[in-house]
């Protein structure tokens, strides 16, 4: 019963006539569902309402009556299993399976929430968002029967045949069948809305194994493999499916034996375990130990005889839990400003880890292995190369979504071949046989200098645009790309080593990259964690990377682009300064010398490119990062543990650190509350770290008392030198 | 009601509150005694380390003094909170120029100062 009639009657009314006239259930045998008469009609009238009403309106209100009559659980989806059990042969069934498809896709479309929203936008998408997932639950599991398979049937004809042979009807098919297994990839569950039924029969693990039982994966491959050839078209759309696949799956955890995996679950269980224990043991040193109407109170004295007060007996412990609660109990929370969301989350959300159960694990592995081998390098060349043309089909989505699985994929090959490896070492265990090793060339087809033009433009573009997610799925890629290469140069192969050296100096060479990174890093600005983590991943990657390399090539050149020099022509407009026509020609002169850039090359030297590392923004960028400790895995805070080290002690610049805010962090993070787990190792490191840092603060508190009002201050410039040394800097050049 | 008299004594007169301003942390309220000047005071009578092999200790006194002394300021935000917001205020061109000059003060020869 609807008290308000969210949808105009009289459309309900005929949609509801023509689902019921599709056909149903027969009485006498109830199990089998018969056809209308005029089935096929009918289909075509329901696509007609989608078009004609709701397309050409802008409206929801078909798609929510069809929903609301469960069209497609009742009936389209036994109408394909028809299909698929009896009638192949049947020209009329075949067609009539076709008006299914056409019906499926836009109902299965994904719907968002998104800036443009009518009322009537705004009061459908949670139920269609809600049927959507039913649908789903349906089509992975519809009885016995494979609907997914059924659907690719219906494809096969036009696929077969001969690209030249293929009319716009077949590419049409051909286009439906896959938009179809995308919308089936993207569908979710909303965390939104509360959950119907289990939600794991539509979690990616289902899909996946659907995918994988249903021929979907092989359907892919061997598309992919193909793209350049017979599927010139379907290049994006394939891309998008497979991107919809992996996002968000983490990829050390797919290449693990199951038992490594039981292991690490174990591990990872026992972490956990471990975890909650300190967080118990935690409070239980400050619990209190009698009952709660105890009512302990002390005073605290401060300055000027006067005093505060602080109830609970805790407080009697020591000063730091006293100081602590007194902090607590304040009321009043700073107002934090919100970052607006990101318009197309579903379409894009790769921060979001995906789990996978260990059968979808053993089939999306088999998937991935298999596409590294053959369908890698012809689909993202091809894809780059349509992005790059500006391709009709190529959406602005697509471009995130192209670097993000090309970073997936390298980071997938380089955990595969470690895994192989291993493996091979057990399998061969003492005999050291000669295994040929294999070269990089599986996905040679990413790592050539058209790829890190159109990745660096890209990177470049976003920046400037402010289009952050397209950023951090650019910074991820590019981190791949760079570990993959510090890989290859570590390859035995002579081939390798030597493409490795090649593509490094192509890198490095151009100072403009330099430039960007650190741009980057210093522009963080609550961008999201996602960002965060891969931003500094990048900045942590490239560095050590630079470093080394400018190590075993001493003599690295790089391009530095710069403007011609401007202080001098104003020095000499200085001695004119003339009428105003004067100046107004000299500002035009200052334009074009503005434009026309300096390009010339000079050594590189990296101690000086690190010290521009050294700033307050690049360190309010690590701090913000190590502000999440509690939920950093060991090797995210190595990163964070790195950049401090080489801040304090590489480039000697510890006053940036001095600041009350970070030393408090770094404080908490040793002595709590709430601290690192100390079991592990890179507790260890920090606690060095932060002694030596405090120390050294210690010290120079002693030697310069002004530091007592600085701790409160990022620092200036000017007066960071002297801070640090003692005296002012002598040189007048400034970095 | 007879408002015919045009009198207007019939009509409610409205009496909007002025809600009580809250106190901010501002530069003002920084630059005050109560602010920086006791900070610096205070720290050189109070502020005692014991160096090396106490680093954590005298870490925690010294955030200690720091909380104590922005509550006595500004009792109203958290340590973290008023930390965050002081900083902001030091990008300020009036507190710029006054860190400066406390930095000076301290510096040993008067004509490194002209820049």
């Amino acid at each position: 019963g609807h008290d308000v009639q969210v949808v105009d009657p009289d459309v309900r009314g005929y949609v509801y006539g023509l689902v019921t006239a599709l056909g149903g259930f027969n009485g006498e045998d109830a199990d089998r569902y018969v056809l209308g008469d005029d089935a096929l009609a009918c289909l075509r009238d329901i696509k007609r309402w989608l078009k004609l009403y709701d397309e050409k309106n802008n409206r929801m209100d078909v798609a929510r009556c069809l929903g609301e009559a469960n069209l497609i659980n009742g009936d389209i989806l036994p109408i394909l299993g028809l299909w698929w059990a009896t009638g192949q042969k049947s020209k009329h069934m075949t067609r009539i399976s076709l008006a299914c498809l056409e019906l499926l896709v836009p109902l299965t479309w994904p719907v968002e929430f998104h800036s443009q929203m009518t009322v009537n936008h705004h009061r459908h998408t949670p139920y269609i968002q809600q049927t959507q997932v039913q649908y789903k639950r349906g089509i992975l599991k519809y009885g016995g029967s494979n609907l997914l398979r059924a659907i690719i049937r219906i494809a096969l004809p036009s696929m077969v045949t001969a690209r030249s042979e293929r009319e716009a009807r077949d590419e049409g098919i051909l286009k439906l069948m896959l938009y179809f297994l995308r919308n089936i990839a993207i569908i979710s569950p909303n965390t939104r809305l509360a959950a119907e039924g289990e939600e794991e029969e539509t979690s990616r693990s289902a899909t996946i194994n659907a995918f994988h039982d249903q021929d979907a994966f092989a359907l892919l491959l061997t598309m992919c493999s193909n793209v350049g050839e017979d599927f010139n078209l379907q290049d994006i759309i394939l891309m998008e499916i497979i991107f919809h696949i992996v996002k968000g799956v983490n990829v050390e955890k797919l290449f693990m034996d199951d038992d490594q995996r039981k292991v690490k679950r174990t591990d990872e269980l026992s972490e956990l375990l471990k975890k909650e224990n300190s967080v118990r043991r935690e409070y239980a040193k400050n619990a209190p130990t009698r009952h709660g109407r105890f009512g302990t109170m002390i005073w605290v004295k401060r300055d000027d005889a006067k005093v505060s007060t602080v109830s609970g007996q805790d407080v009697l412990r020591d000063d730091q839990t006293t100081l602590h609660k007194m902090d607590q109990t304040k009321k009043w929370n700073k107002p934090k400003p919100r970052r607006k969301q990101d318009d197309a989350i579903q379409n894009s959300n790769f921060n979001m880890p995906a789990h996978l159960n260990s059968e979808a694990t053993k089939n999306l592995r088999t998937f991935v292995e298999e596409f590294l081998d053959s369908g890698f390098n012809p689909l993202f060349t091809h894809v780059r190369k349509a992005i790059e043309r500006e391709a009709e089909r190529v959406l602005d989505i697509n471009t995130r979504q192209f670097f993000y699985t090309v970073g997936w994929f390298l980071e997938a090959e380089r955990v595969r071949r470690a895994w192989q490896s291993r493996q091979r070492a057990a399998q061969s265990a003492g005999r050291t046989k000669d295994i040929e090793p294999d070269s990089y060339g599986l996905v040679a087809g990413v790592l050539n200098q058209e790829t890190f033009i159109s990745l660096n433009r890209a990177m470049q573009t976003s920046l400037d645009n402010k289009e952050w997610q397209d950023l951090n799925a650019q910074m991820r890629c590019f981190t791949q790309v760079l570990l993959t290469v510090q890989e290859m140069a570590m390859s035995p192969l002579e081939e390798d080593q030597e493409i490795a050296e090649n593509i490094q100096n192509r890198i490095f060479y151009e100072e403009t990259t330099h430039d960007r990174i650190l741009a980057i890093v210093r522009g963080y600005k609550d961008q999201g964690f996602g960002y965060l983590d891969a931003c500094t991943e990048l900045a942590h990657v490239f560095l050590r990377m630079l470093e080394r390399y400018s190590k075993d090539n001493a003599d690295m050149q790089i391009r530095s682009r710069r403007k011609a020099k401007r202080t001098q022509k104003k020095a000499d407009k200085g001695i004119e300064d003339g009428a105003n026509d004067d100046e107004e020609r000299d500002s035009e002169d200052e334009d074009e010398v503005e434009a026309a850039q300096v390009t010339k090359e000079r050594s590189f030297d990296f101690k000086r490119f690190a010290a521009k590392f050294c700033n307050q923004s690049c360190v309010d960028t690590f701090v913000t990062f190590t502000g999440f400790y509690k939920e950093l895995n060991s090797e995210q805070l190595k990163r964070a543990h790195r950049y401090f080290y080489r801040i304090a002690f590489k480039q000697e610049m510890t006053t940036l650190l001095f600041r009350v805010d970070i030393i408090s962090l770094f404080y908490r993070m040793i002595k709590g509350p709430g601290p690192m787990d100390s079991s592990k190792s890179v507790f260890k490191e920090w606690e060095e770290l932060v002694r030596q840092i405090i120390r050294r603060m210690i010290k120079k508190l002693d030697q310069r008392p002004a530091l007592i009002t600085e701790m409160l201050f990022s620092k200036i410039n000017s007066t960071v030198y002297y801070l640090e040394f003692g005296h002012e800097k002598q040189t007048s050049y400034q970095s | 009601g007879d408002s015919a008299l045009g009198l207007g004594l019939d009509e409610e007169v409205k009496v909007t509150k002025q809600r009580q301003p809250v106190a901010k942390l501002d530069e003002s309220r920084l630059l005050s005694q109560a602010g920086i000047p006791k900070l610096r005071q205070s720290a050189r009578r109070k502020l005692k380390f014991k160096g090396k092999g106490h680093e954590f200790s005298d870490a925690a006194r010294l955030l200690n003094f720091y909380q104590l002394w922005l509550d006595d300021l500004y009792p109203r935000a958290k340590f973290v909170d008023g930390l965050a917001m002081i900083e902001k205020l030091g990008h300020s061109k009036r507190i710029q120029v006054m860190r400066r000059e406390w930095i000076d003060e301290e510096k040993p020869r008067p004509f490194d100062s002209s820049e």
